[in-house]
């Protein structure tokens, strides 16, 4: 089943046992747009980035509640959470490539879900690899290690093994940090190409970053939505006096 | 997607029941001692066992009602403790020093050379140290005692301690080599010389790690029982002397579980509970010098204790010269304990002996063949049944169950502390409960499942060890794709913590040969025929060379069925040592190339 490409959140709370760390949020992302997430640390981004495919259901004692609709479906409804996530992708701070081959580590995601004839699984990765620009890079290395690659290659490696589920919306948790500026050139440019076909929400610390790739900015403090608009309005005039005390490098 | 679904339940519902059936076990055991220790502490008085000084089991006690016995462990106790202090100032002076001068002192060229023989080592069964004992060491001592007799506490002491030294060499060099680089470079930096640097800064730094060591070879002298019993003498005397004849708690129960009455068998299961109490107490002791971060009193006051002793002895002056004495005493004594016995077992080694059958007939003619075919069938039998339940519970307590559970934490703690049981103890509940079931007889069976609870508790550690080492950014990046959690258990969890399952496999086999006192009065202790099935008694490997050794007219057979025990266990070990560098080389994915140029 498929799953829209848009969200819409409302009245969104999140407990960690008695630790409130989304208080009452209210958003909505359009779909083939980057939004990016900023704020400073412990703020609640990368939480509210999990929630939209369900990985906090994975931590102890976390609580949620309000809606989280993608497209038309309510994700903390009756779904399949399985289904979900092969609906929304998700790519790490660190890069976590399975100690498998370059190869097995894209077919990962396709063999979950069933396909096991061997002429589609080398169009899926031949595809994912050439839509993570780094087809090139490794069509001769496919049946080596991916822990052989390096960093940059490994966090690309991810984004592609994402992609080969074929996902509607893709979250991205902090991807270049991690990463020297080469390759996050190389990863920022891929996302620009991506957002013609899905939805990419991503979490960033480096605020350049979020002017120089997405078209929404939200952002967070102390697990509340302070602001959300269009990158330009919120870098060039924003409304709330926190929002720019935080761009302009006051705290943080 | 509904396959999916039912894979999934089906897969927990397994997981869990495997971990419900090792709970039982665990349990069972803890229940067997209370059970069976009970009457006798009620009838005895807890503290009148405790600290009765007299021993004198009643051969007619097992008339309801005669408590002419007297039943105190007072002396055992003492001797037990004062051994092991023996063995662990020998082993363990020994084995930290060796292990500073493996890291820090060895020349390149023979670290490697040292590094294999001390892992090799750890893997000796203790019988072979009591052999050596009761044929090199004994007779040695002897010419200086005035009694004419070797044996007792020094003996004992010396014995125990060059059995845990490779224990502490290994486990004391590992958190020695974990010493950030920094230290030493800093110490330097100061203008330290090597030598203060080596010992103010990084041992110091490693010392948590050491006393850990440490603790664990006190475990295993505190345990230890056939190598003791040959070497100790075993009367029931305080040891009063270097060279007096004494007795500790796990020789007591080995030596009379044989032809116990009632309120005797209950007076050596409590023996059991002591030394039960001991384990707690050891566990208790690791847990407050490592793990526990938060209440660190007690590691500081141990670990000051240390750094005084050694700003005292002025190590920095002397430390290379001591480090290097050391290690050259130790591995002297090793390297001539395995050669004495390569030397003589090779030349009194036939095809006959090894793989001869014994026959009744011709009694005089012992052949070790029928061992060697009931230590393969105890070795199969165990592994097959303890390694799927030890891992399959080892993932539910690490996958399934919530992490900050209770009961979960109450399972690991019992896990944790059977682990550390002395292996007499389940050779205890082998002969009292696998011998009830099976109509009171021995057999192999009855043998296998005894050992197969002792290797359980230590299964589902070392797996949950491996476990842990497997980085939750890998299992979160499967769930990311949309994998439930047994595609990801099985498919990136397992195959990441192979390596280390699979060592901690080939080393539970090497445990099961090198045991024997959990084998004496469950599967047989005599030389006999060929077994013809599961059901039929047998002697292993182990219990034959104690059989022989300690009967003082088989001294060839001993020495060569020695040489076949060592090399089978030696072999295990290189073979657990080659398997776990293919397979982490190869979930390295370091290719032919990679390696090439990093060794150019």
């Amino acid at each position: 089943m498929r799953y829209g490409k848009n969200v819409t959140v409302e009245n969104a709370e999140l407990f960690y046992g008695d630790f409130q760390a989304l208080k009452n949020i209210n958003i909505e992302i359009p779909e083939n747009k980057v939004t990016a997430l900023i704020g400073p640390s412990g703020c609640g981004k990368s939480t509210f980035l999990k929630c939209l495919n369900r990985m906090n259901d994975l931590v102890e004692g976390c609580k949620v509640t309000g809606s989280f609709k993608i497209g038309d479906v309510d994700i903390y409804g009756k779904i399949d959470i399985n289904e979900l996530r092969k609906n929304v992708g998700m790519v790490f701070q660190k890069p976590n490539p399975f100690p498998m081959s370059v190869y097995d580590n894209i077919a990962y995601g396709p063999r979950t879900f069933g396909v096991r004839k061997r002429a589609i699984l080398d169009e899926i990765v031949e595809t994912s690899l050439k839509e993570a620009a780094m087809w090139d890079e490794l069509k001769d290395r496919l049946n080596k290690s991916a822990l052989g690659l390096s960093g940059g290659q490994q966090q690309r490696l991810c984004i592609a093994r994402a992609l080969a589920v074929k996902p509607q919306i893709l979250l991205m948790d902090e991807p270049t940090s991690a990463l020297d500026p080469i390759s996050t050139g190389k990863i920022e440019e891929l996302m620009e190409e991506l957002k013609k076909d899905i939805t990419i929400v991503i979490v960033t610390h480096n605020m350049q970053q979020a002017v120089r790739i997405a078209d929404k900015t939200a952002f967070f403090l102390l697990g509340e939505l302070v602001e959300y608009g269009d990158t330009d309005d919120i870098f060039t005039s924003p409304k709330d006096a926190r929002t720019e005390r935080y761009i302009t490098g006051r705290f943080g | 997607m509904d396959r999916t679904k039912v894979k999934e339940i089906m897969s927990k519902a397994l997981f869990a029941i495997a971990a419900v059936i090792c709970i039982i076990a665990v349990v069972a055991i803890f229940v067997f001692l209370i059970l069976e220790s009970f009457p006798a502490f009620k009838q005895i008085g807890f503290f009148k066992f405790l600290f009765g000084a007299n021993w004198k089991p009643n051969g007619d006690d097992a008339f309801a009602g005669d408590v002419s016995g007297s039943y105190g462990v007072l002396k055992m106790l003492v001797g037990t403790l004062l051994s092991t202090v023996g063995a662990l100032i020998i082993g363990g002076v020994l084995g930290v020093f060796t292990a500073v001068f493996i890291s820090r002192f060895c020349p390149k060229r023979i670290k490697g050379i040292f590094n294999t023989v001390v892992n090799l080592l750890a893997g000796i069964p203790s019988v072979v140290y009591g052999f050596f004992g009761i044929y090199v060491l004994l007779p040695m001592l002897g010419f200086f005692s005035p009694n004419g007799s070797g044996s007792g506490i020094l003996a004992t002491s010396i014995v125990l301690g060059i059995m845990i030294l490779p224990t502490v060499v290994s486990l004391s060099k590992t958190s020695i080599d974990a010493v950030p680089q920094g230290y030493y470079e800093g110490a330097r930096a100061l203008g330290a010389t090597h030598e203060q640097a080596v010992y103010r800064a990084v041992v110091p730094a490693a010392k948590s790690g050491i006393v850990a060591s440490l603790i664990l070879a006190l475990g295993r002298a505190l345990g230890e029982t056939m190598a003791v019993t040959m070497v100790a003498g075993n009367a029931v005397n305080y040891p009063t002397g270097l060279f007096k004849s004494f007795r500790t708690l796990t020789a007591n129960i080995v030596l009379e579980m044989g032809y116990a009455g009632e309120l005797q068998m209950g007076a050596l299961v409590a023996t059991g509970v002591v030394l039960l109490l001991f384990v707690l107490a050891v566990n208790l002791l690791t847990g407050l010098i490592t793990g526990r971060k938060k209440s660190g009193g007690g590691r500081k006051k141990t670990a000051g204790f240390l750094s005084k002793i050694f700003y005292k002895v002025k190590l920095e002056k002397i430390g290379r010269y001591v480090s290097w004495a050391c290690a050259i005493f130790a591995g002297v004594a090793l390297v001539s304990i395995v050669g004495w016995i390569v030397v003589n077992g090779v030349s009194h080694l036939s095809w006959d002996f090894v793989f001869g059958n014994y026959s009744v007939v011709d009694y005089k003619r012992y052949t070790i063949g029928p061992s060697i075919i009931a230590t393969l069938m105890v070795v199969a039998l165990s592994i097959v049944v303890s390694v799927p339940l030890g891992v399959a519970t080892a993932i539910y307590l690490n996958e399934y169950s919530k992490k900050g559970s209770e009961f979960v934490k109450i399972i690991r703690t019992a896990v944790d502390i059977l682990s550390g049981v002395p292996s007499i103890v389940y050779a205890l509940f082998g002969a009292i409960t696998f011998k009830m079931w099976f109509g009171g007889t021995i057999s192999i069976l009855a043998g296998s499942l005894t050992i197969t609870l002792m290797l359980l508790p230590i299964v589902i550690r070392s797996t949950e060890e491996s476990l842990k080492t497997v980085s939750d950014g890998l299992r979160e990046g499967s769930f990311a794709l949309g994998a439930g959690k047994v595609r990801t258990i099985f498919k990136i969890v397992l195959p990441s913590a192979l390596p280390g399952i699979i060592s901690a496999v080939i080393l539970a086999m090497g445990r099961v040969i090198s045991e024997s006192a959990p084998f004496i009065y469950t599967m047989g202790s005599s030389i006999q025929p060929m077994p013809d099935g599961y059901m039929s008694s047998g002697t292993t490997l182990a219990v034959a060379l104690y059989r022989f050794a300690s009967e003082g007219k088989y001294m060839n057979e001993a020495y060569a069925t020695a040489f076949v025990l060592i090399v089978i266990v030696l072999g295990l070990n290189l073979l657990a040592e080659w398997l776990g560098k293919i397979l982490n080389r190869k979930l390295k994915g370091e290719t032919n190339a990679v390696r090439k140029k990093r060794n150019s």
